[in-house]
């Protein structure tokens, strides 16, 4: 089965609202796949559908072969989810409530391999409330480790970290992978996805607007580098249209701030900086960085991706 | 879901504030109760049936309103009346009851009757020596001369079980207890674990769901039982409350009242929106009952069809099945029709929170 997940035509509603609109994509075994997109996107509907939490009103998923509707206990006895924001029991310590959602499944794990595993063995005894957040995001990795999984779905398991836990948080989610454990995770850090991720689908407004690797997708944009420049005055018109030609697109932001994503002529780096040079715009600041994930998604949707 | 249950007492254990809080409000109120009853003391009640009419039996009458240790009062001098304040000395609504015959002091030696219950031995013999005292102080010698020696006060013993108010104030203090802790601490654990994405941690694993409201239903039960013995234990004990019943039928009673309040625990947790709402409902829903429900005063007495209101609340046939085994020592099978209503409570109540319950 080189198919870990397959979603076809699934379409979510609530109401009248459509959360999820005809969405299709795979997850192949053992990789690491992310679902990127902005709050709202639809990025957590899909994955509870995944998860036999909801129900689809149209359209089919299948996880590891099995019917996520027909084979639902079938499906969760054999994955292991981790929740947006789930907090735990106060009054247990970590290794009591490892051990009772242990005991909800068939196969599990014994509780202080899996704190060891995530570096929190000395804190068995402890509750979870007397963690940092970054150990707190530990835990609830641990505990979607219960079953020894095949499928691990992650749903935003570093928001609101500090860049130090966030990379923790990637190494270990590296290590689970290296254990020919497939992950699904949803994110809206960029770096994130395009550091940690094999494949992503990019979603907005409850479509997946594009799937395929980070770098095929950077790789498709017709631009090269982004250059932020700050001036010392606002740029006069004629400023404006004589870096025109090497521009893809131009965004106009406070502090006489402008956001220039180049075209992907040859030239097109060494031709604003002429221009700049040439047409006497005076600088405070200039940044030059390669075009990211942040710039495919604004090319797909039109908006940019926010915390 | 053994592991479940054991784990649910587990955390009980632990959340020692609110267990606690729980099972002292109860036994709180039993201490004050106790004291009350046991030292707080009211003038035993005397009611006087004046079949003589005559200036004697009016002297008398006026004689014992002097008494300062008895609350008197007048009665008419009618058959009908004799018989209600008999019926309320065996319910201890009333504790004597005087009844001056005819031709009491017009030449006859028609004596005055005191009427009681055997509750309270020591008391009836204080209060007859009283009375009779002042019988024959009111006649006065030229009464006496007309009319002969003064009659002798007889008395008259009323059979009943030793039931004191606090024995059946024990009992709605018991159903006090298992009510407000079934109903408040499922409402507020539901709603918390629903608040922080419990509930729905626990969906995202394989476990069937009936198991995990088994295990919370199996251990607030347990719980229920060791709040009720706690409660029985302090008021007979401490305070010389007297069971006559058989307890384990007690405990089958506990557990029946306890599964409809649990599950009206469940339906509030589905309505609100915050732990401390659900407290507040909580309250809201269990203080009326328990005074409607008659666990410390009589409902006969209230307006309108308010009456028949308490007679279909849940917790009138738990009290109702309460008090005929504890006091009245009947078998389980007697109360049947309160079991029977509390079986419909159970189910009804339960259909409308599988109806209503909600995971997120």
């Amino acid at each position: 089965m080189d198919r870990a997940i397959r979603v076809e035509g699934l379409t979510k509603r609530f109401g009248a609202f459509t959360a999820v609109d005809d969405v299709s994509f795979s997850v192949k075994t053992g990789e690491i796949f992310g679902i990127l997109g902005p709050n709202g996107a639809g990025k957590t509907t899909t994955l509870e559908i995944i998860e036999g939490l909801q129900k689809p009103t149209q359209g089919q998923v299948s996880v590891l072969g099995l019917d996520t509707v027909r084979d639902s206990t079938k499906v969760k006895a054999r994955i292991g989810v981790q929740l947006q924001s789930s907090a735990y029991y106060d009054y247990l310590n970590l290794r009591e409530i490892l051990a009772l959602i242990g005991s909800f499944y068939p196969k599990h794990i014994q509780p202080n391999h899996l704190l060891e595993q995530v570096g929190l063995l000395d804190k068995a005894t402890q509750r979870v409330r007397q963690l940092s957040g970054g150990q707190q995001q530990r835990f609830t990795v641990a505990a979607s480790l219960v079953n020894d999984p095949e499928l691990v779905i992650l749903d935003e398991p570093t928001t609101g970290l500090d860049p130090q836990a966030r990379r923790n948080i990637w190494g270990l989610i590296r290590e689970i992978n290296q254990k020919n454990v497939t992950v699904v995770l949803t994110t809206h850090y960029m770096e994130e996805a395009e550091t940690l991720c094999q494949r992503v689908a990019i979603m907005d407004q409850g479509k997946v607007v594009a799937t395929d690797t980070p770098q095929n997708l950077i790789s498709s944009l017709k631009s090269t580098y982004t250059v932020t420049m700050m001036s010392l005055e606002p740029l006069t018109e004629d400023q404006l249209l004589s870096l025109n030609g090497a521009v893809s697109s131009m965004q106009i932001q406070e502090n006489n701030t402008y956001v220039i994503r180049l075209s992907d002529s040859p030239r097109a780096l060494d031709s604003v900086l002429e221009g700049i040079v040439q047409n006497d715009i005076r600088l405070e600041h200039l940044e030059v960085a390669p075009v990211t994930l942040e710039d495919v998604f604004l090319q797909l949707t039109g908006t940019e991706l926010r915390d | 879901m053994l592991t479940l249950t054991f784990t649910n007492l587990k955390m009980m254990a632990r959340n020692r504030h609110t267990t606690l809080w729980s099972l002292i409000f109860p036994l709180m109120l039993v201490v004050v109760f106790g004291l009350f009853s046991n030292f707080g003391g009211s003038s035993p009640s005397l009611a006087v049936i004046d079949q003589a009419r005559t200036p004697l039996s009016q002297a008398l009458f006026d004689q014992l309103l002097t008494v300062h240790f008895l609350a008197t009062d007048d009665f008419m001098s009618l058959e009908m009346e004799k018989l209600i304040a008999q019926s309320q000395i065996e319910s201890g609504d009333l504790d004597y009851l005087l009844v001056i015959p005819e031709g009491f002091g017009a030449g006859g030696q028609a004596s005055p009757t005191l009427i009681y219950s055997s509750d309270n031995p020591e008391r009836n013999q204080l209060v007859a020596a009283a009375i009779s005292g002042i019988v024959i102080s009111s006649m006065n010698a030229e009464t006496q001369a007309s009319n002969g020696p003064p009659p002798a006060l007889a008395t008259s013993e009323v059979a009943v079980q030793n039931v004191s108010f606090f024995d059946i104030a024990l009992l709605g203090l018991l159903s006090l207890g298992i009510m407000t802790s079934s109903i408040i601490s499922v409402a507020v654990k539901i709603s918390t674990y629903r608040g922080q994405s419990i509930l729905k941690r626990m969906l995202v694993t394989p476990l069937a769901i009936w198991k995990y409201f088994a295990a919370e239903i199996a251990a607030h039960l347990l719980l229920a039982l060791v709040q009720a013995a706690i409660i029985l234990a302090v008021g007979v004990f401490i305070f010389g409350a007297q069971i006559h019943g058989n307890l384990a039928w007690i405990f089958i009673i506990v557990l029946l009242g306890s599964l409809v309040f649990l599950n009206l625990g469940f339906i509030l947790s589905a309505w609100a929106n915050t732990p401390s709402a659900a407290s507040g409902m909580g309250n809201v829903i269990a203080m009326p009952m328990l005074f409607f429900a008659g666990a410390f005063f009589s409902t006969t007495s209230l307006p309108w069809i308010l009456p028949y209101v308490a007679q279909a609340l849940p917790l009138t046939p738990m009290l109702t099945a309460l008090r005929e085994v504890a006091i009245y020592d009947a078998p389980l099978w007697q109360v049947w029709p309160q079991l029977a209503a509390l079986g419909g409570w159970i189910a009804g109540t339960a259909v409308v929170a599988i109806k209503v319950f909600r995971f997120s």
